[in-house]
């Protein structure tokens, strides 16, 4: 007997674990081997042009056969020419990120594609599910990148509540225990983004990886809460920059500028100082760097091992 | 129209928590009402349920204010 849930039947995995869709983090290398470990492998477009991302398709389906999925960023400048290049390569798994994907879900559907919408509510939630879409992917504010302001214990809950689709939880989730506590508020399965960055097969820099696994419960800060798009990422220059400008009241425009382009500079420079260190509330929970085999087949055991320790709870 | 409207200041006063004084027909949901990219859908939303009808996401992204919501529900009714 081994974990398994509806997730696994409808995207056709072993376990029901997808990895985020991280921008520059989430190349071909790490899609490709969290697909062939068994969980679903997720390219991230972040603000890529379409010849770059056509690429790490193409990565993905030389190094596996199994299925693997496409993050879109909405807000992301060539947003529509990802959006091309996803139905012209056939990719089997959509996720989308940052706003409303509902007038392109139709054109996914009939391409043959699934459909997965990251939702940061209720109402998102049950407008996404009258388009027949796979599922639905909720992400707390634990997690590293853009966040909303629910916890995914909170959000979670009351999603699965509003809608009848398989709801996917992300945020907070890096270990066996975190995966069965969404597993208990209904989820059927989980979105893991910051603990697969610590992993060898990860492209990102090591300096990047290392600032995570030295990282302790309260240095994943959120800056930006003024521009409206805030943003957690590791306590480091340029998040004490960003705070001391935000109380000082500079323009949120301003504040955007400083922020554009970090990530790049912490993911493909290792610049861990000035760049943004984009990572979730998880990070000190990550000790060390590991394959990405060993990461999943290491959170399955441990979720089924809590999973029957809690049942023993009953007497 | 009148009824519409009446309706649409009703609800958007009460789904963005603000004076129906507050609100006129050139209120924009966003710049003036104070409201985010997740009220809007819920707004959408409350629109549906009080009119009994389906905005698709392609014509609720066109819907930014108090007025255009009024024209869009005369339009569609």
């Amino acid at each position: 007997m081994s974990l398994k849930t509806e997730l696994c039947d409808i995207l056709e995995i072993e376990s029901p674990i997808i990895q985020g869709g991280m921008a520059w983090v989430a190349t071909g290398e790490l899609a490709a081997a969290v697909s062939q470990a068994g969980g679903l492998g997720v390219i991230g477009a972040g603000n890529a042009p379409a010849d770059v991302i056509e690429k790490e398709i193409d990565k993905v389906k030389s190094l596996t056969d199994k299925n693997f999925g496409l993050n879109i960023m909405l807000l992301s400048p060539f947003a529509d020419d990802i959006i091309e290049l996803a139905i012209e390569k056939n990719v089997p798994i959509i996720t989308t990120g940052a706003g409303n994907p509902g007038k392109h879900v139709k054109r996914f559907q009939e391409n043959g594609s699934k459909v997965i919408p990251v939702v940061p509510s209720v109402a998102l939630a049950k407008r996404m599910e009258r388009l027949d879409v796979d599922a639905v992917i909720v992400e707390g504010t634990e997690a590293g990148g853009h966040i909303g302001e629910l916890t995914t214990m909170a959000l979670v809950t009351q999603v699965v509540d509003a809608v009848a689709i398989p709801v996917i939880a992300a945020g907070g989730i890096a270990d066996g225990r975190t995966l069965a506590a969404v597993l208990a508020l209904g989820a059927a399965g989980a979105q893991i983004g910051t603990r697969f960055v610590c992993s060898t097969e990860c492209t990102a820099a090591e300096e990047y990886k290392e600032a995570i696994v030295k990282a302790r419960d309260r240095d994943a800060v959120v800056t930006g809460r003024s521009t409206g798009h805030p943003v957690r990422n590791l306590k480091n220059s340029l998040t004490r920059k960003l705070d001391k400008l935000e109380k000082e009241g500079v323009d949120p425009k301003k504040i955007e500028e400083i922020g554009s382009g970090k990530l790049r500079d912490a993911v493909v420079d290792g610049d861990i100082k000035e760049g943004s260190v984009m990572a979730g509330q998880v990070s000190g929970m990550i000790a060390e760097i590991k394959d990405v085999k060993d990461i999943i087949d290491d959170i399955i055991r441990d979720a089924e091992s809590v999973i029957k320790n809690n049942f023993n709870l009953i007497k | 129209m009148a009824d519409t409207l009446d309706k649409i200041i009703e609800i958007v006063a009460e789904e963005l928590a603000v004076d129906k004084d507050e609100i006129t027909e050139e209120s924009s949901f966003i710049e003036d009402l104070g409201a985010d990219s997740l009220d809007v859908v819920e707004l959408v939303m409350a629109f549906e349920e009080e009119f009994d009808v389906e905005i698709p996401d392609e014509d609720a992204e066109n819907i930014r204010t108090v007025e255009d919501a009024v024209n869009y529900l005369e339009e569609i009714l």
